[in-house]
């Protein structure tokens, strides 16, 4: 090699403007890039987005909740960093939080609201028709077919207030009975899980906890890529914890565990009830704990006898040694906390699952205490809001449709009939596609989810929403492949457009703000609910259902005296000032510590203040491999920089870059080699209910005999099956029967947008 | 509402006008102030001016141990470390790279890439992050011809200087790790430049101060370890070698990485660029020398014939020639085209002492002028009455600049070190289009002027044999690439091969089809009678044929070149 030039000392013995013309050191070109001061306690910034003021708030992906510093010029968003002083993400954020202003200037978004006209084709119409037709079209299915007829499909991507507007006007306004949300595809059995357990939805950790337990066992989570900034505060942990992962495949996150616990699929209930039975035959449980806090361990101890060591290995496919440290590693870690996601939740047993982790911190009296507890992370920004405040599943508050008190209660905080309030509980999202199924459910409203994506058995449920007699679809963005079926759209603001809080998995109380105008005629939800009341002709019910503001202090008065207490806080500028607020949050002997954790006391919310143990006889797979279906298919996240189906995050080039475009199936190399599949090459993928095309990705990461195909492409839910917790309502999208060849047809184009 | 309601009982389509006009004034009037609220905007006003007024980044407290406190000493330069068992794979780096420089929307600096191996029982996965290595020896900078690199005496930085830049886009052919980026709209390269603004006042990286898990952190290093760590090769596992360029970033790991550890788009070889102006410019530039040396060479010939049996000098007449040198010309022309900024092009003899592509510049600068004096010769020469055994003189510079233009060329590629761009295969690659070409324009310029018609009958024959053999040379020396197809592992080469009879197979059926009938079957149909038989428009349509179908086959041949190569680059993620 030459040596390196060093073009100044050439060019520096030149007069300047002949040296700037054979060598330009600045220029235009360098300007464009030219970093500056960008204040406010920024560091440099690029010079052409320096802001004139900032202002935080959290973001609108997952339940994380991080804090987002938006950048403003002219009172308008031009970027945004992490917040270094928010509590939750310390001034980090994954791509998905850095890009997320990038997706709201998209040009497929929802700009005007879009009705089918008779050749079948969306087409522009005005708010006034749009709304005219929605609500003359529900009336009358309503008319025909009474209060059953008409469902909603919510989400847990926007504001608790909206989600509660949404709710009453629904159910108390607009006389109907039905709704669910997407949260039942995340979240359902975490909540059912903990409801039954501790007598209330209440995930009792703090984030700080990652970094102060000793031992962290993530289950059916690989959080180094779902919940980056989570496994940013487990990577501050500065106990040298064991980490313990539990997945069939090896995940970014088992890389970086001590222990990777390699089950077979579907086998964790039997690992965990093994692992109970170990613990209580060596009697290395908390025998004060369980005596003075919780109920019915004598009949779980009984019951997990029948998990004896043999029992366990031969189901799960572990050594005795993984078995042995595992155990240990709990008896012998002073804090052991259990974490899982959706490896348990989406799961046909899953709330046994999570109950059984339940279990084992409540037998070794690991909660309530620094780095503890059985702890669900929760998927979207707002899951939690969903749970308390949806009024889909409870009445508001974790209230009870059913109890005549509940209802006594919230008829009277509302000041309206108590008549209005339904008697029955709503179907669960699965029972509302049933019903259409049978022509119960004639009307739907899908509001910010995509449900002809994400649901399981997706050609099933995209032919059985074409049967609707009005479908209409809420959402930002008009090409989602629901609103592609939709009768009407209606245009949404999203996240940055509009005003709300959210709730994140800590229980923490965010803030969204506007910060940027939503394009068109473009709504924020709130404002959508509120004309559709105004429309429906209910709307002086909720004459003080104002603001996004003023519905907080409505949930407030819901919260106060349950276990999710806020009603201690001021309002939205306190919750802005102090970072969030974890409920609860009572208005006397507030905690002001901005970090809170639940159960140190050892209270439980049933009535006799116990924590329960619950379990059942663990069940086969209900589609085991067989001959014609030999492999498992696993689902799940893909990358860091993919949300869901992709609605918002295909929106961002530099996301796209990010994540491979078509989609593709991981297969071990012995399966793939068997099958004459080279890596890279076309495969074909078949279960009893579809078919997709996928490239081949060979890697030893998934175990022979079992496949993964991410969650974020169109056609993966072609293939999953229609199975249910039984508790939860849950569907199981982690383990269906799949066969795999390969595809030497024209190479499909990738179907998600 | 229950007028509404009882009414669509009855025929729905008329319940909109009935429910309208009441229903809708008071709807509209909520709309429009609903609008006009969703157009307000408010969160400053709420919010801001609680939000901090501190000039200090308060991000500073997480990344102040990620930086360097002191500049570095002699002897010793900055560089990346790059913690491999932090690195998660979240990509939070290349969107915050993305954001705090300001790149352009499809712009990006970092990448994430991924290496796969290990065994059913243990299999490993591993994210790597990586920009540029700010390299000792930096293969962008010695490859630039306008010295748009400047590697900073004392941090060792290498700084794209985007001004200086026009847009040849050699460096992102040099660089072994793919770092500099074209930009098409701007018309330059752009690249990592360590973020040394935000260095030199004590601000990290965009990158450091954004990864979740402190896996970067700028360091010091000394340069003599950077070199003694690139001996051993221990760089990153199925990185390119470090030897060329001495890249100064550290990876570290606790983990023993097995030894079957591969990138994740091992398997998937891909098509690269084509950059078709490179390829009118090389196959042309070439097509001219070797038009040039032929006609030399023929000349030579001819004047010794001459000379033995006649006093009359003879000449070729002007035509082989000013064709030689018009095709030389849009070569050149070609060249500047593919320049980002073309008006800049008087910049690129800047680098002579260390870029090929400058001297190649130069060398076909030199060789385009004397073909220029050498076409016009038998004008001017008399006219200036200057002796004409001169011209031959002037023909060996014509040939000797042209040839070592050609080499130039080769060089150019050769740098790259890339396996498909070898020196010796590019070299046979090269000289044989500079061969096959240059014969077949003669062939077709004499057969295109009737005055010519006696030295086409005479050494016709010749040049059909000739090019038949230029061509069977060709030919072979391309198809050698193919054995590679029988590596027992996935060599670069093989992975070329590969691409060539798999995504550019057809492209490499028309190459071959081309050289058949251009280089073989034409010629040899010409040569299965005496010339003087063929009547001159059937020699005049055979030669023509012959020497489109050459060009076309040359052309081919180089965009095969192009786009079958298999750059050196980090190791990347699963292919998109």
């Amino acid at each position: 090699m030459t040596a390196t030039p060093t073009p100044k000392s050439i060019w520096q013995h030149l007069p300047q403007p002949l040296a700037e013309i054979l060598h330009a050191e600045q220029g235009p070109l360098t300007r464009e890039l030219l970093l500056a001061p960008g204040q406010f306690g920024l560091g440099k910034v690029p010079a052409k987005q320096a802001p004139d003021a900032t202002t935080n708030m959290v973001c609108g992906y997952c339940a994380t909740g991080c804090g987002l510093k938006v950048h403003m010029r002219d009172g308008e968003a031009i970027g945004l960093t992490p917040t270094t002083q928010y509590p939750v993400n310390l001034g980090m954020a994954c791509p998905k939080g850095w890009e997320a202003l990038e997706v709201l200037k998209a040009p497929d978004r929802a700009t005007t609201p879009l009705l089918r006209n008779p050749d079948g084709r969306l087409e522009p119409v005005d708010w006034e028709t749009a709304l005219s037709k929605m609500v003359a079209e529900f009336q009358r299915l309503k008319a025909e077919s009474g209060p059953e007829s008409v469902a909603f499909l919510s989400t847990g991507q926007i504001p608790t207030e909206e989600m509660a507007l949404l709710g009453a006007v629904f159910k108390f306004g607009m006389g109907f009975v039905h709704c669910d949300s997407n949260t039942r595809q995340c979240m359902a059995t975490a909540a059912t899980a903990y409801k039954q357990s501790f007598g209330f939805d209440a995930p009792p950790y703090t984030y700080a906890d990652f970094e102060e337990s000793d031992a962290l066992i993530f289950v059916g989570s690989n959080i180094c890529l779902a919940h980056p900034i989570m496994w940013e505060r487990v990577m501050r942990n500065k106990r040298r914890p064991e980490i313990i992962v539990v997945d069939p495949r090896r995940t970014e996150t088992a890389m970086n565990a001590t222990q990777h616990l390699a089950i077979q699929p579907k086998s964790d209930l039997v690992l965990f009830y093994g692992i109970a039975n170990q613990l209580i035959e060596r009697g290395w449980i908390d025998h004060d704990f369980i005596a003075a806090h919780t109920s019915g361990f004598h009949e779980f101890a009984e019951f997990v006898r029948q998990f004896p060591v043999d029992v366990v290995l031969e189901r799960t496919g572990l050594t005795s040694e993984q078995l042995e440290r595992f155990v240990t590693t709990i008896h012998e870690k002073e804090r052991v906390s259990f974490w899982w996601t959706m490896g348990v939740n989406q799961s046909y047993e899953g709330t046994r699952v999570a109950q059984a982790l339940i279990n084992l911190v409540l037998m070794t009296g690991n909660i309530g205490r620094l780095g503890t507890g059985a702890n669900s992370i929760t998927g979207q920004c707002n899951a939690m809001g969903s749970r308390i405040f949806g009024n889909a599943t409870n009445l508001f508050g974790g209230r009870d449709f059913l109890n005549a008190d509940d209802r006594q209660d919230i008829s009277s905080m509302l000041n309206i009939p108590v008549e209005t309030i339904p008697q029955q509980n709503s179907l669960a999202y699965h029972e509302i596609v049933e019903g259409i199924l049978r022509g119960k459910i004639r009307g739907l409203w899908v509001i910010a989810t995509n449900s002809a994506h994400s649901w399981i058995n997706q050609e099933h449920f995209r032919d059985v929403i074409d049967r609707l007699d009005f479908l209409v679809v809420q959402d930002m963005y008009s090409t989602t492949e629901t609103a592609q079926q939709a009768d009407l759209v209606l245009p949404a603001a999203g996240w940055g457009e509009k005003e709300g809080t959210v709730i994140n998995s800590e229980r923490r109380i965010g803030l969204f703000k506007k910060v940027a105008k939503a394009p068109g005629q473009a709504l924020a939800d709130f404002y959508i609910i509120k004309s559709v009341a105004q429309a429906w002709g209910c709307g002086e019910m909720f004459a003080e259902w104002t603001s996004p503001e003023a519905v907080f202090r409505i949930l407030q008065r819901f919260s106060a005296g349950r276990p999710c207490d806020f009603s201690g806080i001021e309002g939205y500028r306190q919750i802005d000032e102090a970072g969030g607020i974890q409920w609860p949050y009572p208005s006397t002997e507030a905690d002001d510590s901005t970090e809170r954790r639940l159960f140190a006391e050892g209270q439980f919310f049933h009535a006799d203040g116990r924590a329960k143990f619950l379990f059942d006889p663990p069940r086969p797979m209900p589609e085991p491999p067989t001959e014609e279906f030999p492999f498992v298919l696993l689902t799940g996240r893909g990358t860091a920089s993919q949300w869901h189906t992709q609605t918002r995050t295909a929106k961002s080039a530099v996301l796209r870059k990010l994540y491979p475009q078509a989609v593709y199936v991981e297969i071990h190399p012995e399966d793939a080699r068997r099958l004459k599949i080279s890596p890279q090459s076309w495969v074909e993928v078949s279960s009893q209910r579809g078919t997709l095309q996928a490239r081949a990705f060979v890697s030893p990461t998934v175990q022979p005999g079992q496949v993964f195909i991410p969650m974020h492409y169109a056609e993966t839910n072609r293939l999953t099956d229609s199975v249910f917790d039984p508790y939860s309502k849950q569907p199981s999208y982690k383990a269906c029967a799949v066969r795999v060849r390969p595809w030497s047809g024209s190479v499909p184009s990738s179907r998600h947008s | 509402m229950s007028t509404t309601v009882s009414s669509s009982r009855t025929s729905p389509p008329q319940v909109e006008a009935v429910a309208a006009t009441p229903a809708v004034v008071t709807l509209r009037t909520v709309i429009d102030d609903y609008l006009a609220e969703q157009k307000t905007m408010t969160a400053v006003d709420m919010f801001s001016r609680w939000h901090e007024t501190t000039t200090v980044p308060v991000q500073a407290r997480y990344y102040k141990s990620l930086i360097p406190a002191t500049p570095p000493a002699t002897g010793e330069q900055y560089a990346f470390e790059v913690d491999l068992d932090r690195c998660s794979g979240c990509k939070a780096c290349v969107t915050a790279c993305h954001t705090l420089n300001g790149l352009d929307e499809h712009e990006t600096w970092r990448d994430v890439g991924l290496l796969l191996g290990g065994t059913t029982s243990l299999p490993v996965i591993q994210h790597v992050t990586t920009a540029c290595h700010h390299c000792l020896e930096p293969a962008c900078a010695i490859a630039c011809p306008v010295d748009a690199y400047a590697k900073h005496p004392v941090t060792g930085i290498v700084k794209h200087l985007d001004d200086q830049c026009f847009g040849c886009q050699y460096c992102t052919l040099a660089c072994p790790y793919d770092v500099p980026k074209y930009h098409a709209d701007k018309g330059i390269v752009r690249k990592c430049d360590m973020c040394s603004d935000r260095l030199a006042v004590g601000e990290a990286p965009a990158c450091v101060q954004a990864c979740p898990h402190e896996a970067i952190r700028i360091r010091t290093v000394a340069t003599q370890q950077v070199i003694d760590d690139c001996e051993s090769q221990q760089f990153l596992p199925g990185a390119p070698e470090p030897q060329f360029t001495l890249p100064t970033t550290l990876y570290k790991t606790a983990r023993v990485f097995p030894r079957n550890l591969i990138p994740a788009d091992y398997h998937t070889p891909k098509r690269e660029h084509a950059h078709w102006s490179l390829i009118w410019m090389l196959v042309l530039t070439q097509l001219s020398v070797g038009a040039f040396i032929a006609e030399f060479w023929l000349t030579s010939q001819l004047g010794s014939l001459m000379s033995e049996t006649s006093t009359e000098v003879v000449s070729l007449g002007s035509v082989p020639g000013l064709t030689a040198l018009a095709l030389g010309l849009i070569a050149i022309g070609a060249a500047t085209l593919h320049l980002g900024r073309p008006n800049l092009a008087f910049r690129a003899i800047i680098g002579l002492r260390h870029s090929w592509l400058s001297r190649e510049i130069v060398a076909f600068g030199l060789f385009a002028k004397l073909a220029a004096l050498y076409a016009t010769s038998s004008w001017w020469m008399p006219w200036l009455d200057i002796d004409m055994n001169w011209q031959p003189w002037l023909g060996l510079g014509v040939a000797v600049s042209g040839l070592a233009g050609v080499l130039c060329s080769v060089m150019i590629y050769d740098f790259t070190q890339r396996p498909f761009w070898n020196g010796p295969e590019t070299t046979a690659k090269f000289l044989g289009t500079t061969a096959v070409l240059g014969l077949a324009t003669l062939f077709a310029t004499l057969a295109i002027t009737s005055a010519s018609r006696g030295q086409l009958i005479e050494q016709g024959p010749l040049l059909c044999r000739l090019i038949v053999m230029a061509t069977v040379f060709k030919l072979l020396s391309e198809m050698r690439v193919l054995w590679h197809l029988r590596d027992r592992s996935n060599t670069t080469q093989r992975r070329s091969a590969q691409l060539l009879v798999g995504e550019l197979r057809s492209t490499l059926g028309l190459r071959v089809v081309a050289a058949v009938l251009g280089g073989f079957v034409i010629p040899l149909l010409l040569l299965s009678q005496p010339m003087s038989v063929w009547s001159p428009e059937t020699l005049r349509m055979g030669a023509l044929t012959c020497g489109g179908l050459l060009l076309l086959g040359e052309l081919t041949e180089r965009f095969l070149f192009f786009s079958a190569v298999i750059a050196n680059r980090m190791p990347g993620g699963l292919s998109t």
